[in-house]
């Protein structure tokens, strides 16, 4: 029974979902971070705030250089449009906001409904583009593989059940409300086993090459 | 047991004119979502109908539900269907008491055996063979299946006929259960509600009454007409929920300001009844209009589904101790793996 | 298969110097099973794991940016020529074998085990169509650093036996005669001596102590001797205590470009022991590029220490000296476009040295779209150069460089890396150019104002 679904969602799913999440991202990155660190003997060409160069490079590469927006700042655009609405669609609407204002303690304002369902349509809208993309691209077609489409329809379907519940297409509220608190939790646990992992690693990955270019007085 | 009058009758003897008579159809139509052409249809066949025979059984109740349809300050059409049917067995009603009221209840379904309705308030125990709630020696469960087979049609008014109640709140100690968890073979309607809406039992006898047969149901036996809606859909505070207002406190401004009370718990976006159209004490006032969110109460299990103050979008996620224990145990499973992975690096390595 | 009868010869008569076109193709090496192939793949690719690779293998989001910036891909339009993909098995052996979650991948078999067909298969894409330019790397929205993958993918490759036929050909000479093309010390010395002649300027060899130790690389020595002696000319006007030495000269590493660790360390060891043996202060490195990765970066780590000299590259020695005012050089006047050469400046950390210099040179620098750090690749490096079937990919890359340099309408086409300048006399040959390109420490050297 629906109800019964519900109940599930905000109770033993959600603590096992968090619990999952918690646990694996730690394991991932443990696991990786336990693996041999090699020493670099090479004489430095760069020994100060070679750690703020890696710092900055997190911060720095979030755009594309230059030299390549020509090409690439449309998939750029694309994908922050996806980001950024996702994030301000999670942060900013209120009932979501009592979510994390019960878990954290605190809250902080949220945007009106209409403001939170245009964003949420266009973030639908960008993952439709960039799933049609990535099709349609030879080099994306070829390289992508389940994770790929799994992490796209993990992200896109909490997305879409959301506006599901509060456009009231469904009259069942109460069970549409229980999948998408589901479809979240889907997202959530799938996290630290996929690429979406790329939240976390794109801060290691981005201060290891710049750490590793910072002392050799390269670029990152 | 008097000569059975109609109900044309009985509403002339109170000088109720066809036109107020009419007005009231009219109102029950709307409320039950039915063309308003069936209005004058409706008049006239409730104008003929026969005095209903109607047996009300009282389980694991505490008698609000029928406080609810007694509470009537000002003589009201709805009062008066309640006089007109015939109310043969009804506990807390009837002047008869024992064996006497007993004995009138056995006469009722002799008479009316197949035709008569039954109401049913409170839930059945079934744990221990019922013995929680018994009346002359026979438990509710006896009770029910034998009234039940004579019956043209049961009504379960109030949430613990319907899905169980507070009765069945856990732990359920005594194993309650609602009317249509037992009888299958008839036809069972569900009013929940703690209590529910005086009109909302007076539109659904009247609907049979007129039509001879129970109104459209939902997927848990409520009719349409008056739970096709959720409180959040019909609530006046609505676009305050649109535009993100929301009280966060039961005397902070917002609440002063009557705005939405969704962060204050309100479980109007899960509740299917009509207390925000009908309200209640003749359209006066519901919960939320009074500054506290619904709680849900005309839900199954209502009780056993959260705090009443604890938004709906907010879960019980855990605690953090539990997410450090989380943590913790990816570290160290983390950890466990890259030493295995380098001792399975070194094996490759040396490529044995 | 029975070993590769390998045509050794050195082809000296074409414009790019290296092996001649062997008559028949053997890119397996030695006698293996499959299995055997396979797991000694994996385990020479295991050897030099660590956690940088790993992250590096994590992060990949199948984006396919990294396409963008790959000179190879970018004049194909081939989509295998994407850069991540280069090493699509190894991180698919990554996630089977050593990733947190290897567990649950080899228990499911997610990621099925390499096989040999898809070794082969990647053979092309890990030799032929990647220089290790690492642009791809500055165009990674995720910083993933492709081409060290690359290298440690070519470890596997090596070890499995599946290297194309030159590149294996020249790295064994270069292990076994201590040249890939045929600068065996005794060649060395007899160029050395005849440049010596031919330029009239002392040219210093085998000296017991002297405080830099001078390296070239066999492009130089058996192509562009003058090289040698125009190093010898700076060195000389400066004053400087130095000389070469027949013991450790050569400074390209074919065990690196191949994927041979062992060979490698070999290669640099030499250097590193003359350098030792002679009390050096500085090791003094040609204009080339992967010299310099090989030495300035690698070196140390071959050496499993930090190095008691230091390691430069010609263009920061002179750059220095320019700096220093030390050198005083002819105004040149014209205009100059400058090719940077992979990895000496985007991997190297040296782009700014090249331009100091032609900044003294009082010539004006034109610089293109795409240079410096962002320098396209001249798409013969990391190898490539010395594999026929690579050709005409080779010549492609270089049509968009070509159309690069030509883009500045600058007089002089300069660059700092022997390797750099014998694909653009190739190619530009190949592709009817009609242009040179000039040695930036030949310009320097023809430029010295000599009152002394």
């Amino acid at each position: 029974m629906s109800v019964t679904l519900l109940d599930f969602a905000r109770g033993p799913a959600m603590q096992w979902a968090l619990i999952i999440f918690v646990f694996g991202m730690v394991w991932r990155l443990v696991g990786v971070w336990g693996l041999r660190h090699k020493a670099d003997h090479s004489q430095p060409r760069v020994t100060q705030g070679v750690w703020k160069r890696g710092l900055r490079a997190v911060f720095v590469r979030v755009l594309p250089y230059p030299e390549f927006a020509p090409k690439v700042q449309g998939q750029y655009w694309i994908s922050y449009v996806f980001h950024l609405g996702f994030f301000i669609v999670l942060l900013f609407f209120v009932p979501h906001i009592l979510f994390f204002e019960d878990i954290l303690g605190f809250g902080w304002p949220g945007l009106p409904n209409n403001v939170i369902f245009f964003v949420g349509g266009i973030t639908v809208a960008a993952l439709m583009v960039a799933l049609i993309k990535r099709i349609l691209n030879p080099v994306t077609r070829m390289m992508s593989n389940f994770d790929d489409y799994f992490a796209w329809f993990v992200t896109i379907a909490p997305v879409v059940t959301g506006l599901l519940v509060n456009a009231n297409l469904i009259p069942n509220y109460e069970l549409m409300l229980a999948i998408h608190i589901l479809s979240f939790q889907l997202l959530l646990i799938y996290l630290p086993f996929g690429k979406l992992m790329h939240g976390f690693w794109l801060m290691v990955s981005r201060w290891t090459t710049a750490v590793r270019f910072a002392r050799r007085g390269g670029l990152s | 047991m008097k000569k059975a009058d109609t109900l044309g009758d009985e509403l002339r003897r109170q000088g109720i004119s066809r036109r107020t008579f009419l007005k009231f159809c009219a109102a029950m139509a709307t409320s039950m979502a039915l063309p308003a052409s069936m209005a004058p249809v409706m008049a006239d066949a409730l104008a003929a109908t026969r005095r209903q025979s109607v047996i009300w059984l009282s389980f694991q109740e505490c008698t609000g539900c029928t406080e609810s349809i007694l509470r009537s300050y000002a003589p009201s059409i709805e009062s008066l269907i309640f006089d007109f049917i015939s109310l043969d067995y009804h506990h807390t009603l009837q002047a008869a008491a024992g064996r006497a009221a007993e004995d009138a209840r056995d006469q009722a379904m002799q008479e009316n055996w197949g035709k008569y309705l039954v109401i049913v308030d409170g839930s059945i125990p079934l744990k221990d063979g019922g013995i929680y709630s018994t009346i002359d020696g026979h438990t509710n469960l006896e009770t029910l299946e034998t009234v039940a087979a004579g019956a043209a049609a049961l009504i379960s008014v109030g949430t613990c006929a319907a899905y169980g109640g507070l009765p069945m709140a856990r732990p359920n100690p005594t194993g309650a259960v609602g009317v249509d968890e037992i009888i299958k073979d008839k036809p069972v309607i569900n009013l929940p509600g703690c209590p529910p809406i005086p009109e909302v039992m007076t539109g659904t006898i009247a609907s049979f009454l007129t039509f001879g047969r129970l109104p459209e149901m939902d997927r848990l036996g409520r009719p349409v007409a008056f739970f096709g809606d959720t409180i959040h859909d019909r609530c006046y505070r609505r676009p305050l929920y649109e535009r993100g207002k929301f009280a966060r406190g039961f005397d902070d401004e917002g609440a002063r300001k009557g705005w939405c009370l969704y962060a204050l718990g309100c479980k109007g976006p899960i509740t299917y009844n009509a207390c925000a159209t009908i309200k209640w004490n003749q359209g006066q006032s519901f919960p939320i209009q009074s500054g506290h969110g619904c709680l849900g109460c005309s839900e199954p299990r209502f009780w056993d589904k959260d705090s009443f103050y604890k938004p709906l979008s907010a879960t019980h996620w855990g605690n953090a101790a539990g997410l450090a224990a989380a943590a913790a145990a990816g570290a160290a499973v983390g950890a466990g793996v890259a030493v295995l992975s380098r001792r399975h690096q070194d094996t490759i390595a040396k490529g044995e | 298969m029975t070993d590769p009868i390998i045509e050794h010869a050195v082809d000296m008569e074409s414009k790019r110097f290296g092996l001649k076109k062997p008559m028949v193709r053997y890119d397996t090496q030695g006698e293996m099973s499959d299995a055997e192939r396979v797991k000694k793949a994996m385990q020479h690719f295991a050897k030099d794991f660590g956690y940088v690779a790993a992250t590096y293998m994590e992060s990949c989001v199948h984006c396919g940016i990294c396409a963008n910036a790959c000179h190879f891909y970018v004049t194909t339009g081939d989509p295998k020529y994407t850069p991540i993909w280069k090493i699509e098995p190894f991180k698919q052996a990554y996630k089977r074998e050593a990733g947190p979650f290897a567990f649950f991948y080899k228990l499911f078999n997610l990621k099925h085990k390499v096989t040999v067909e898809e070794l082969e298969a990647w053979q092309e894409l890990i030799y032929d169509s990647c220089t290790m330019c690492g642009r791809c790397t500055l165009a990674c929205p995720m910083s993933i650093d492709i081409a060290s993958l690359v290298g440690m993918a070519r470890h596997a490759m090596f070890h499995a036996g599946l290297v194309p036929h030159e590149l294996w050909a020249v790295a064994l000479k270069a292990e076994e005669e201590g040249s890939p093309l045929g600068a065996n010390p005794k060649v060395f010395k007899e160029r050395i001596r005849w440049m010596e002649d031919e330029h009239e300027v002392d040219m210093y060899i085998d000296k017991e102590q002297a405080d830099i130790l001078v390296c070239m690389s066999s492009i130089e020595i058996q192509k562009y001797p003058k090289s040698m002696a125009d190093t010898a000319k700076v060195l000389n006007y400066l004053g400087l205590s130095w000389t070469f030495h027949t013991e450790g000269y050569e400074a390209t590493n074919f065990g690196l470009l191949s994927g041979n660790l062992d060979w490698q360390k070999d290669m640099s060891q030499k250097i590193i022991d003359t350098a030792i043996k002679i009390k050096a202060k500085t090791v003094l490195l040609p204009e080339c590029g992967h010299a310099y990765q090989a030495m300035r970066w690698h070196g140390a780590n071959m050496y499993g220490q930090s190095l008691p000299f230091t390691v430069v590259h010609i263009s920061e020695f002179l750059a220095d000296a320019v700096e220093q005012g030390k050198l005083k050089l002819r105004t040149v006047g014209k205009t100059a476009a400058f090719h940077d050469p992979c990895q000496v400046s985007r991997r190297g950390g040296a782009t700014q040295a090249p331009r100091k210099i032609i900044e003294a040179l009082g010539i004006e620098l034109r610089e293109p779209a795409s240079s410096g750090d962002f320098n396209w690749c001249c798409g013969g490096g990391g190898g490539v150069i010395t594999i026929h079937r690579a050709d005409e990919l080779r010549y492609k890359a270089m049509e968009l460089k070509l159309k690069q340099m030509d883009s500045t309408r600058a007089h002089l086409m300069l660059t700092s890396c022997s390797n750099c300048r014998q694909n653009f006399d190739d190619s530009g040959e190949h592709l009817a150019w009609g242009r040179k390109i000039e040695s930036l420490l030949e310009l320097v050297a023809d430029n010295l104002i000599e009152d002394k």
